[in-house]
Formats: structure tokens, C-alpha cells, sequence
């Protein structure tokens, strides 16, 4: 009993008021610029990686590593790469 | 002079043969089918501990995990992560990982070998040192923990855009959890202060009946800000033709994430949970006794953990230092079953300082305060406060 408090006191509060930021959200991904998806989606598990950080071997790579890694969509890991292809 | 004017005549005679290449110069980067890449990620620091009094203070380190990232194509890809680390004056080789994937559609990726499970998010997805904003893990997770971490086996994942929402799917079969029953296979005595405990690696099914597990997450908002997650394994974990190959286990765990730079704060701001409840078949275990003979026992073998962070780091700031900076705050709590020889109750907050010299490269200044009752070590009815202060520096390459 004393756990479930402990999390409601924290978690509640965390629900709320990252949904109420992330309710602004923006449009569909076949709407979206590499760019963008780019910005919204390597940052959530680590920092985002700037496109200079590899060359476009390498991103075909960590692209295709990512994918599987994060469970992205296709057409998320195909515009990020190539955003980040053609910004190094 | 002579000599020099002929020198520079000659040059200029070549000059026009240097331009007219009528092939272009090969670039380097231009990708082949097969590529190769070596990453990986390491850590070292400083550990300072106070015990109930007494003051333990080290360096630590240094860790270090290659990873080997080989791809064929646009749609395999086989991935294997070593740890290196040195224990009570030992090198130990962890293998983390190995396994290879397949695309076989849009949303449909196979997958075999031995794998990071994705039973919440925490150890496929946070765990490395680069990642991980604290020094520690949280309670429950990691060695001695009841949070699975690997697997060998196969899986499907696949991500399915709905509308303007995201849907993942996990599905794995393993060889299973084995259950740690206080006897070896020979039926000596081992480990019997961890008996009733689950055994992740296994890397031969104990009991040819597999393990079935799965993750199912949805990302309701469009700029995939938010993740909500459910996951589930289980399976028989007993021994097979021995006392206790009835016994089943049923794990489940629910993960939060919301990460997203918000304009208002100046900066990223980043929330994480996950909740992780085990629950093993009651079983009697044996204690032995200092005189030879053994005393059955059993409890309700039921555990749970959980955890919840938040950072901050404003990535927005006008100030270059300013934008390198993070601050986060992290509260952890295990829970082991009442009557096992591992029973315990810990809770654990812990404050971080980091600074990030590039994106993958951070030094980090952390406190925690552990407050344990039970476990190895705990007087019996005492509460053990356990103060740490930790400096790391972590690094991916
Ligand atoms: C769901 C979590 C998650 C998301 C989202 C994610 N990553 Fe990663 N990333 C990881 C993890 C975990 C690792 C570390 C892999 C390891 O050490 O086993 C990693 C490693 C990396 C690396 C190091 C090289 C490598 O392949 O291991 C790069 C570069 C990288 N990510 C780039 C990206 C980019 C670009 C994106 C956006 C498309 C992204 N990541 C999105 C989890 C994620």
C-alpha cells in the first residue's frame, strides 16, 4: 500500500504535466521533414547526435541499427538518414 | 637555373594531364553492400560510500563494452556487445549480446540470438553508461535484480503507425527464466541464500518448455513525445525431471517515457518509469543447517521494483556552458519476497549533476541514499542507510 502511494505521488503529477506538454503535438509523419523527425525522435532514449558525428556510411548503418534498436518506422528511419545525410 | 627553368617547364607540361582525369576521383564514403563498424562505450570514476559508519571510497573502472555492428544490405544487420570489467582483481568478459536481424517488411523485423529483452525499457534502452544520466542502476535491476535482461531466442518487433499515433509490438520465445533452487544440477549445495531467485542467461533451456514473452507500447501523440508500455513473460522455470519442474514464473512490467524539449523551460526535459512485478509458483526450498542437515521452507515468492526519473537540461539556454549542463532526480524501490533468505526492502533516491562534453561523452556527479531493511549483510529489524556519492565520466565511441 505504502508503494502504490509512493508512486502515485510521484507518477501522477509526471502524467499529467507531460501530457498536457506533449498535447501540443504537430502532424502526421508523412507530413514531417527528416529534420524534425529527427529532433523528436533521437532524443528519447539518449542526446541527439549532431549530423556531423558520422559520415554517410555510417549513418546508413546506424540508421538500419536504430530501426531495429528503437522499433522506428520505415519511413521515420529513411527521412531521418537522409536528413542526416545530407546535413554532415 | 637552367636545371630549375626546365623543372618548371616540365611541371607545367604535366599540369593540363593532372586536370583531365576523365574518371573522377573514387570517394571514400560511397557506401558498399557490406559495411562494419566497431562502437561501443566505457566508463571510469570515483566512489565514495559511507555504510551505517563506515566510509568506503575507490576508483572504479575502467569498464569497457565493444560493440560490432555488421549490415548487408539495407535489411540484415547482426549486432554483439563484450563487457569488459575487472572484479575482485579479475578480468571478467561479460557477452552481452549477439544476435541478428532481418527486415522483413515495413513493420516486420525477425530477429534470433541472444538478445536485450524488451521487458520495459530500461536495460534494452537506457542501461549503457552513456545513456544512464546516474552512476548506478536503479534498485531492481542489474545483478540480483528480478528485472530479465537478456535472452536467447527469437523475436518479431515491428512498428505500426496508427493515425497520428505509433504502435510497437514485441513477441519473443526464449529458452526461459530458470529458477535458482538453492542446488546445483548435481543436487549439491549452492547459492542457497538466493533460492526461489530467477536466473536470466540461459543459454540451454533447463526444461524444454520455452519462454513466451512480449511488449506491446503505444506513442499517442504524433511528434512521439510520449510512450506507454506493457510487457509480459513467463514460463516454467524448474529443472526438468526435478523436484521442482512445475514450477512456473510470470513476470510484468509497465513503462512511461515522455522526453521532449519545451519551449517554455528553455530546454529538454525528460521522464522515465517503469513498474516490474515477479511472481514465481510457491515452492519449498531447503536452509542448511550448520550441524549438516537442511530445514524446508517456503514463502510467497512474489517481488516487485520500480523507479521514476526526471532530468532537465536546457538546451535552449543563449549560455554555450549553461546548455551542457543536466540535472536529474531519481527515486527506486525493491521490494524481495518476506521469508526468503534474499527478503528486503530497499528505497533509493539519488540527485545527478552531468555535463556533456559532445552527445555521447558526460561526466557525472551523483548522490544517492539507499535505505535497505534485510538483505545480505542487514541486521535482522535494522534499516541499513547506505550514502554514496559517485564521479563518473562515461563515454561512447
Ligand atoms: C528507443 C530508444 C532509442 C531511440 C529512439 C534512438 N536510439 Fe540511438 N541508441 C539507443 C541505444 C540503447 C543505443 C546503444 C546501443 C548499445 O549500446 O547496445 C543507441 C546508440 C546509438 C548510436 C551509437 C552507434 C550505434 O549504432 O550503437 C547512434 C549514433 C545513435 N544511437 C543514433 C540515433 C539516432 C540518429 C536516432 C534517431 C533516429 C536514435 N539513435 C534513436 C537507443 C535509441
Amino acid at each position: 500500500m505504502k508503494n502504490l502511494k509512493t508512486i502515485l505521488v510521484f507518477a501522477l503529477p509526471m502524467l499529467v504535466g507531460s501530457l498536457i506538454m506533449a498535447s501540443c503535438a504537430s502532424s502526421k509523419v508523412a507530413m514531417k521533414s527528416g529534420a524534425q523527425l529527427w529532433g523528436e525522435n533521437c532524443v528519447r532514449c539518449h542526446s541527439t547526435p549532431s549530423p556531423s558525428a558520422y559520415n554517410n556510411t555510417d549513418w546508413e548503418t546506424i540508421g538500419l541499427h536504430m530501426r531495429v534498436r528503437a522499433n522506428l518506422t520505415a519511413e521515420e528511419t529513411q527521412k531521418v538518414v537522409e536528413f542526416l545525410q545530407s546535413a554532415n | 637555373m637552367k636545371k630549375l627553368i626546365l623543372a618548371v617547364l616540365a611541371f607545367m607540361l604535366m599540369l593540363p594531364n593532372l586536370y583531365a582525369q576523365d574518371t573522377p576521383a573514387p570517394d571514400p564514403y560511397k557506401p558498399s553492400k557490406t559495411q562494419f563498424m566497431v562502437r561501443g562505450y566505457a566508463h571510469a570514476g570515483l566512489n565514495y560510500k559511507k555504510v551505517g559508519d563506515e566510509v568506503e571510497s575507490t576508483f572504479v573502472g575502467t569498464t569497457f563494452n565493444p560493440i560490432f555492428i555488421f549490415k548487408h544490405g539495407d535489411r540484415l544487420i547482426f549486432e554483439t556487445e563484450l563487457e569488459f570489467a575487472v572484479e575482485d582483481n579479475k578480468l571478467e568478459i561479460g557477452f552481452e549480446y549477439a544476435n541478428m536481424s532481418y527486415i522483413l517488411n515495413d513493420y516486420m523485423t525477425l530477429r534470433m540470438g541472444k538478445m536485450l529483452l524488451p521487458f520495459g525499457t530500461f536495460i534494452e534502452r537506457l542501461h549503457p553508461s552513456w545513456i544512464n544520466k546516474f552512476a548506478n542502476m536503479p534498485l531492481g535491476m542489474g545483478h540480483g535484480g528480478i528485472a530479465p535482461t537478456s535472452g536467447i531466442g527469437v523475436e518479431l518487433r515491428g512498428a505500426i503507425p496508427v493515425g497520428s499515433m505509433k504502435v510497437l509490438y514485441y513477441g519473443y520465445i526464449t529458452n526461459g527464466p530458470k529458477l535458482n533452487t538453492g542446488f546445483d544440477a548435481e543436487g549439491n549445495i549452492d547459492e542457497p541464500d538466493e533460492a526461489g531467485q530467477l536466473i536470466f542467461n540461459n543459454f540451454e533451456d533447463n526444461n524444454n518448455k520455452k519462454g513466451y514473452g512480449g511488449r506491446l507500447a503505444i506513442l499517442p501523440f504524433s511528434n512521439s513525445s510520449v510512450e506507454i508500455g506493457g510487457s509480459i513473460y513467463g514460463g516454467a522455470v524448474g529443472d526438468r525431471g526435478s523436484f521442482y519442474s512445475n514450477i512456473g514464473a510470470m513476470l510484468y512490467a509497465i513503462d512511461f517515457s515522455f522526453v521532449r524539449q519545451v519551449s517554455a523551460v528553455k530546454g529538454i526535459v525528460d521522464i522515465k518509469g517503469q513498474y516490474n512485478l515477479t511472481n514465481v509458483d510457491d515452492a519449498t526450498y531447503f536452509e542448511p543447517e550448520p550441524d549438516g542437515s537442511l530445514t524446508p521452507y517456503t514463502f510467497e515468492n512474489s517481488s516487485n521494483a520500480y523507479f521514476g526519473q526526471i532530468s532537465y537540461r536546457p538546451t535552449m539556454s543563449g549560455n554555450d556552458v549553461l546548455k551542457r549542463f543536466e540535472v536529474a532526480f531519481r527515486y527506486s524501490a525493491f521490494n524481495a519476497p518476506e521469508g526468503a533468505e534474499w527478503e528486503q526492502e530497499s528505497t533509493q533516491w539519488a540527485v545527478a549533476l552531468n555535463y556533456y562534453m559532445n552527445w555521447r561523452t558526460l561526466f557525472k556527479l551523483s548522490y544517492q541514499s539507499t535505505n535497505q531493511v534485510g538483505g545480505h549483510g542487514v541486521p535482522e529489524g535494522q534499516t541499513v542507510v547506505t550514502d554514496g556519492l559517485f564521479f563518473h565520466w562515461a563515454l561512447g565511441f
